[in-house]
């Protein structure tokens, strides 16, 4: 399968890049640091340990997709690797679509890796393998896939470093969304308010993925959410790749 | 020979529809999803940041900032009735915005208000109003707000007096707060401080309406001290004969007591021979 | 014979800059590429060869007109199946060895499993990089990389070769081997088309060319009937006659020691320049006819447009 094809190569290259061991690393750092800081807390230390070690795994994971997500497009286009690959019979949103599920393995493989040493150090206190954190790391992966497919989008049209601002735009939007709502509820009926609703409806809501507080505090999810999450989090990516492969339809390779 | 135009606009059609039907579905996901209520308030997370210390790093110098985002959040998240434990973290959550921009005044104020009024949580009030005053010494509405929830909410008249005495320490503090102070220890029962502050008051009074109070105050101190040397003398008698005595005079008769006191007007006061207690001849307050 | 490739009216205009400023690169080409043949691509810099590539490519949109291959449009990406594309520089990826790259691209082409081997290992036996093939392409030298690229150019076994400055930057062996496997590929009835500078080769093996100068294509047609075969001048160099004896019947172009070289206009003055030759009693060393070049033909539509 020649989208197969393409992820082989991204992820082998995503592979050789310093950048993702560097930032593995931090994110071990992270987590074993939890563990120090841990000692020094009055009360619960199991919960300080859950809350950095799940943010470790959430921030560096984000940077990973974007750090590397925006040059993936870019590189191609930049050492003109992507004239030989174009010149056989490939569909465009193939490429793309490659592209993307390389990056995606190649973060799936950090993120297992993140989460073992996490799930090692929680172990190590508690004895017990909690289920609902490898929930909450599902749907923080579940969030790193949507960002990998907004880096590629904006890696289509951008230079790596623009591409890394405007991913990192959305994410700070996505987070931010609740904002928006409390907006709307103080706000008088009219044109005005519709326009905020339609906005809210359509900027990425990338709380519903954050079931981190919820599981480090042992608050109930409701299992609804786990189905519509999912689901939100597949249409939105599909949305994003769409507009990807639209973008790098038209593009002339001058 | 399949012409050029006709696959590339079947194709970009596809797309657009593609396109059109993922949007569409995802903003009706997005509206199923609120709709789940979920354990955790958006923007709650701040409940368990595990204190203000912490944060102050995390925000990397927005400090000032960040207290003003998170008071706006803890408006409306206070403002929210649905959200029946909104209090359990009431003194966290502001001690955080404290924390972080010490010299914001109205978190102080508001905070320390939601406490009383809505939460009932008098312990969380003192607590920041402390807070307010320890990081703010020259604003002398921190404590003169305790001292008032004391005086009038809790009743802790030494408390509340020792918030008075505090506010009237700093500079520009009011001068009704002498007077409460002052009214504090007449409840707390140290009448003979209060007469002494009360008489002090009066000597200093700028105005005819300051005298008048003051006057009024001594009154009252003076009343219930000599009601209470009274209604002494007249238990010991009880103590000796077995029942009151018909009239105050009896008491100066048997040497219960050495003279009768008068009120601050020069007038007797009223003895019902019942009870044994003794009584002004008019209220203080409307001499 | 079906046409390899067919270019009607083929427009292209590039924006570029801020605020975007027209400007048109192809004007309307058209031209032709039968089956089986050699087609030569020429051009001054600049003129448009490398975006006529990309369009055939499909790595550009043209604006206007139709780029056909083996009867595909060039916009879908079928039309590529049968295609093998050497680029001028080698874009390949430097992690991968050439045997990753080439079973990459293998599978590109969708190549079933057992083919791709067998066609793999036969393809680098070819080209020659059997040793090299399992170190990574960024060790290799230009003259690996051009091999690599051949490689990857024929990993599908395609009808049609396109080779964008095949000849470019190598020395005279290195030129006279892809020569060679050009005329190769077209025994074994590819089709071939190539952009090159170096006019000596094309005129060596096309079978037609056509010139691009400013996005329009100047001359086309065989090789055969743009390049007549008529006489220029003649090239003649005796011994044992003084140059002055010719007088204006040719051009004295050098005395060495007793020869003379001259260059003598019309077949009549070479009878004459000879009968001289053998009245005095001199030697001829050489005659050369010089007949109308490439190169004389593209400078002279060059400079003309």
């Amino acid at each position: 399968m020649k989208i197969a094809a393409i992820a082989g190569i991204t992820f082998k290259e995503a592979k050789r890049d310093r950048v993702l061991y560097l930032l593995f690393f931090f994110a071990a750092l992270g987590i074993v640091a939890a563990r120090v800081l841990a000692v020094l807390t009055v009360g619960d230390r199991i919960k300080i340990i859950k809350d950095v070690g799940l943010a470790s795994i959430s921030l560096f994971g984000v940077l990973m997709a974007i750090l590397i997500g925006t040059g993936l497009v870019y590189k191609e286009i930049d050492k003109k690797t992507i004239f030989t690959l174009l010149a056989k019979p490939l569909h465009r949103a193939e490429f793309i679509l490659g592209k993307f599920l390389g990056l995606v393995l190649t973060l799936c493989v950090m993120t297992l890796a993140m989460t073992l040493i996490f799930l090692a150090i929680v172990y190590a206190h508690t004895l017990r393998i909690e289920t609902p954190l490898l929930v909450a790391v599902g749907f923080i992966f579940l969030e790193l896939v949507l960002i990998t497919a907004v880096a590629v989008l904006f890696s289509c049209f951008s230079t790596p470093i623009l591409s890394s601002l405007f991913t990192l735009a959305f994410y700070l939007i996505g987070h931010l969304s609740w904002g928006l709502e409390l907006i709307i509820r103080k706000m008088r009926p009219g044109a005005g308010r519709t326009l905020v609703r339609g906005l809210y409806a359509f900027l990425p809501d990338l709380e519903n993925f954050n079931f981190k507080t919820e599981v480090v505090h042992g608050l109930p999810i409701p299992a609804g959410i786990y189905l519509s999450s999912f689901l939100y989090g597949v249409c939105y990516t599909a949305f994003i790749l769409g507009l990807a492969v639209l973008v790098f339809r038209r593009r002339d390779f001058i | 020979m399949k012409t050029p135009l006709f696959r590339k606009g079947s194709a970009a059609a596809l797309l657009v529809a593609f396109l059109l039907a993922s949007a569409g579905a995802f903003v009706a996901l997005k509206a199923a999803t609120d709709r789940i209520v979920r354990g955790k308030q958006p923007g709650a997370s701040i409940i368990y940041v595990p204190s203000g210390k912490f944060l102050k790093y995390a925000t990397f110098g927005y400090r000032a900032l960040a207290a003003d985002l998170l008071y706006l959040w803890a408006i409306q998240y206070y403002s929210t009735p649905t959200i029946d434990d909104r209090f359990d973290h009431l003194d966290h959550i502001f001690a955080i915005i404290n924390e972080l921009d010490p010299r914001f005044q109205d978190p102080y104020e508001v905070g320390a208000l939601i406490a009383v009024q809505e939460a009932r949580d008098l312990r969380a009030a003192f607590a920041i109003l402390d807070r307010g005053a320890a990081n703010n010494p020259d604003q002398w509405v921190y404590p003169f707000n305790a001292g008032h929830v004391a005086l009038m909410t809790v009743k802790d008249y030494p408390l509340a007096e020792k918030y008075f005495e505090q506010t009237m320490k700093i500079p520009g503090a009011p001068d009704f707060v002498e007077r409460l102070r002052a009214n504090a220890m007449f409840k707390k029962g140290d009448l003979e401080t209060s007469w002494q502050t009360w008489l002090d008051i009066y000597k200093r009074a700028p105005d005819e309406r300051t005298k008048r109070i003051a006057s009024n105050h001594l009154y009252n101190v003076k009343a219930t001290i000599d009601g209470k040397a009274l209604e002494a003398a007249a238990a010991k008698y009880r103590d000796r004969f077995g029942r009151f005595p018909a009239d105050l005079e009896t008491l100066v008769r048997t040497g219960f007591a050495s003279e009768l006191p008068k009120d601050l007007d020069g007038n007797d006061y009223l003895y019902d021979a019942a009870t044994g207690k003794a009584r002004t001849v008019t209220s203080p307050w409307k001499r | 014979m079906s046409d390899a490739i067919r270019i009607r009216d083929l427009r292209k205009n590039f924006r570029l800059g801020f605020i975007p400023k027209t400007r048109p690169v192809l004007k309307g080409i058209t031209f032709s590429v039968r089956e089986g043949e050699i087609f030569g691509y020429l051009g001054p810099n600049g003129a448009g060869k490398t975006t006529t590539i990309k369009c055939l490519l499909g790595l550009i949109r043209p604006d206007a007109g139709t780029v056909d291959i083996f009867g595909r449009s060039s916009l879908s990406p079928r039309s590529r199946e049968t295609l093998g594309f050497l680029p001028e520089n080698p874009y390949f990826y430097d992690y991968l060895t050439a045997r990753e790259f080439l079973a990459f691209t293998a599978d590109l082409f969708g190549l079933a499993r057992r083919d791709k081997a067998e066609r793999i290992a036969r393809l680098l036996k070819l080209v020659g990089l059997e040793r090299a093939a399992d170190l990574p392409l960024r060790k290799y030298s230009r003259g690996m990389l051009q091999r690599a690229g051949l490689a990857q150019a024929l990993i599908n076994d395609p009808k049609l070769v396109i080779l964008d400055e095949p000849l470019g930057g190598m020395d005279p062996l290195g030129r006279k081997e892809i020569r060679d496997i050009i005329v190769r590929f077209k025994d074994e009835g590819k089709t071939v088309f190539f952009t090159s500078h170096i006019l000596q080769d094309i005129e060596m093996i096309c079978d037609r060319v056509a010139i691009i100068v400013g996005g329009r294509i100047v001359r086309e047609g065989a090789l055969r009937d743009l390049v007549s075969e008529k006489v220029l001048f003649t090239e003649v160099t005796v011994s044992g006659i003084a140059a002055e004896v010719f007088g204006d019947l040719g051009e004295s172009l050098s005395v060495q020691g007793d020869r003379v070289l001259l260059r003598v206009f019309g077949e009549a003055k070479v009878d004459e320049v000879l009968d001289l030759v053998r009245d005095r009693r001199g030697r001829l060393v050489s005659l050369s006819p010089r007949t109308e070049t490439l190169e004389d033909i593209f400078v002279e539509t060059v400079t003309r447009t």
